[in-house]
C-alpha cells in the first residue's frame, strides 16, 4: 500500500524533473544551485535569494554609518544654531516681525540643503515658497525667487522659472559662518529690488520636529513707511539716535543688518534641520532594510527547505521505481 | 532716497551696512595673536556659487571662494 502510494508520488513528481524547461535556457548563466522550474514557477532560486540579501545588508550597513555622521555634524551645528538665534530677537523686539505686510515687491528667499537623502525638509519648504507667491501675486503685487541650495533650485525651476532672480549654490564647502552668509546677503540686496522679504527655512525644534518658518524683513523705505502708520514700529521716534545720523540713515543700516542676521540664523537653522532630518531618514531606512532582510531570511529558508524535499522525494521516488 | 546730507564714506562709496561690518570685523580679526589668529581667519572663509536668471534663463554661474580652485 506504501509502495503503491510512493509509485503514486513518484509519477507525479517525474514529469517535474524531465520537463524541457524553456526558463532554464535564459537562466543558465546564474549558478548551477539553481533548482530546475517550468508548469507554473513555485519557487525562486537560492542564488537570487542570497544575492539580495548581501545588498540589503550592505545598505543596511551604510545607511546605519549615515545615520551616525549625521548625528555628529548635528551635534557640532545645533550649538551654534541656538547661540545664534539671539541675534535677532533684538530685532524683532524693536521692529516688529511683521508677515502680513502688504507691499509691491517681494522676494522669496528659498533655503534648502544642497544634498538629498534627508527626507521630506525641502519638500515642505518649497511648498511654503509656492504658497507665499500665491498669497502674495495679485495685480499691483509681484514676487520673486532667491533660492539656496540645489534641491530647491531642482523643485522650483520645474514650474516657477520665469520668477527666479538669483540662485546660490555649493553654500556648505567650508564651514558655515557669518562671514559668508553676510556675503550672500549683500549679494542679494544689491542684486534685487525688493520692498519685503521673506526668508522661507526650517526651524530646529527637536531632532525629530522641524517647523517650517517665514522671517519677514522689510527694506527700509517700507518701514519708515509703517512708523509712520503707527504700531510697533511707530514707537522708534521714542528712541534717541546717538551719533549725527538721521533716522533714515539708522533705519537703512539697521535693515541691512537685520537681513544679515536672520539670513545667518535661518541657514544655520535649515543646516540643523537638515542633519536631523537625514538622521530620521536613515533610521527608519536601516530599520526597512532589516525588516526586509528578516522577510528575505524567511524565503532564503522555505526555499531551501522545499528544494531539499524535492530532492529527496526524486531519490525515494527513483529507487521505488527501481523497485517497483 | 530719503538722506541727501552727511552720507557716511562707505555709502557714497557703494557699500551696504553689511560690507562696511564686514570690513571692519576682518581688521579686528587681524590684530589678533598667532594662535587665535589663524582659527579667526579659518572662520572667514567663503565660498559659494551664484547664478542669476534673466527671463526664466540661467546666466552663467560665477564661483565666489577665497579658497582658490585646485
Amino acid at each position: 500500500m506504501a509502495m503503491a502510494a510512493l509509485r503514486r508520488e513518484g509519477r507525479r513528481f517525474v514529469p517535474l524533473a524531465y520537463s524541457p524547461t524553456p526558463i532554464n535556457a535564459i537562466r543558465s548563466t546564474l549558478a548551477p544551485t539553481e533548482e530546475q522550474v517550468g508548469l507554473g514557477v513555485r519557487s525562486i532560486s537560492t542564488q537570487v535569494v542570497r544575492n539580495r540579501m548581501k545588498s540589503v545588508k550592505n545598505i543596511q550597513k551604510i545607511t546605519k554609518a549615515m545615520k551616525m555622521v549625521a548625528a555628529s555634524k548635528l551635534r557640532a551645528i545645533q550649538v551654534r544654531a541656538e547661540n545664534s538665534r539671539g541675534l535677532w530677537q533684538p530685532f524683532t523686539a524693536l521692529l516688529g516681525d511683521t508677515p502680513s505686510v502688504n507691499v509691491k515687491k517681494n522676494v522669496i528667499v528659498t533655503i534648502s540643503s544642497d544634498k538629498g537623502l534627508c527626507g521630506g525638509i525641502n519638500s515642505t519648504s518649497v511648498k511654503i515658497s509656492r504658497a507665499l507667491h500665491k498669497i502674495n501675486s495679485g495685480p499691483e503685487t509681484e514676487s520673486k525667487y532667491v533660492i539656496l541650495g540645489e534641491k530647491g533650485k531642482a523643485q522650483l525651476t520645474r514650474d516657477s522659472k520665469n520668477d527666479i532672480e538669483l540662485i546660490m549654490t555649493e553654500l556648505q564647502k567650508n564651514f558655515l559662518n557669518y562671514t559668508q552668509v553676510s556675503v550672500l546677503a549683500d549679494d542679494i540686496l544689491k542684486n534685487v529690488e525688493f520692498d519685503a522679504l521673506r526668508i522661507v527655512f526650517n526651524k530646529f525644534q527637536s531632532v525629530v520636529s522641524f517647523l517650517p518658518t517665514t522671517a519677514t524683513v522689510l527694506s527700509p523705505e517700507v518701514v519708515e513707511r509703517e512708523s509712520e502708520a503707527g504700531g510697533k514700529i511707530g514707537d522708534l521716534d521714542s528712541y534717541e539716535i546717538e551719533g549725527g545720523e538721521t533716522k533714515s540713515e539708522v533705519l537703512q543700516n539697521l535693515a541691512e543688518f537685520q537681513f544679515s542676521c536672520v539670513m545667518f540664523n535661518a541657514v544655520l537653522e535649515n543646516a540643523c534641520s537638515e542633519q536631523g532630518a537625514r538622521m530620521s531618514a536613515m533610521d527608519s531606512s536601516s530599520r526597512n532594510a532589516g525588516e526586509m532582510l528578516d522577510r528575505l531570511t524567511l524565503t532564503y529558508n522555505r526555499t531551501r527547505q522545499a528544494s531539499i524535499t524535492t530532492e529527496l522525494t526524486e531519490i525515494i521516488s527513483g529507487a521505488s521505481a527501481l523497485e517497483g | 532716497m530719503a538722506s541727501t546730507a552727511a552720507v557716511p564714506f562707505w555709502r557714497s562709496a557703494g557699500m551696504t551696512y553689511i560690507t562696511y561690518s564686514n570690513i571692519c570685523a576682518n581688521l579686528v580679526r587681524n590684530c589678533l595673536k598667532e594662535p587665535f589668529k589663524s582659527e579667526a581667519i579659518s572662520r572667514e572663509k567663503v565660498h559659494f556659487s551664484v547664478s542669476r536668471w534673466v527671463d526664466g534663463k540661467p546666466q552663467k554661474p560665477t564661483i565666489r571662494s577665497d579658497t582658490p580652485e585646485v
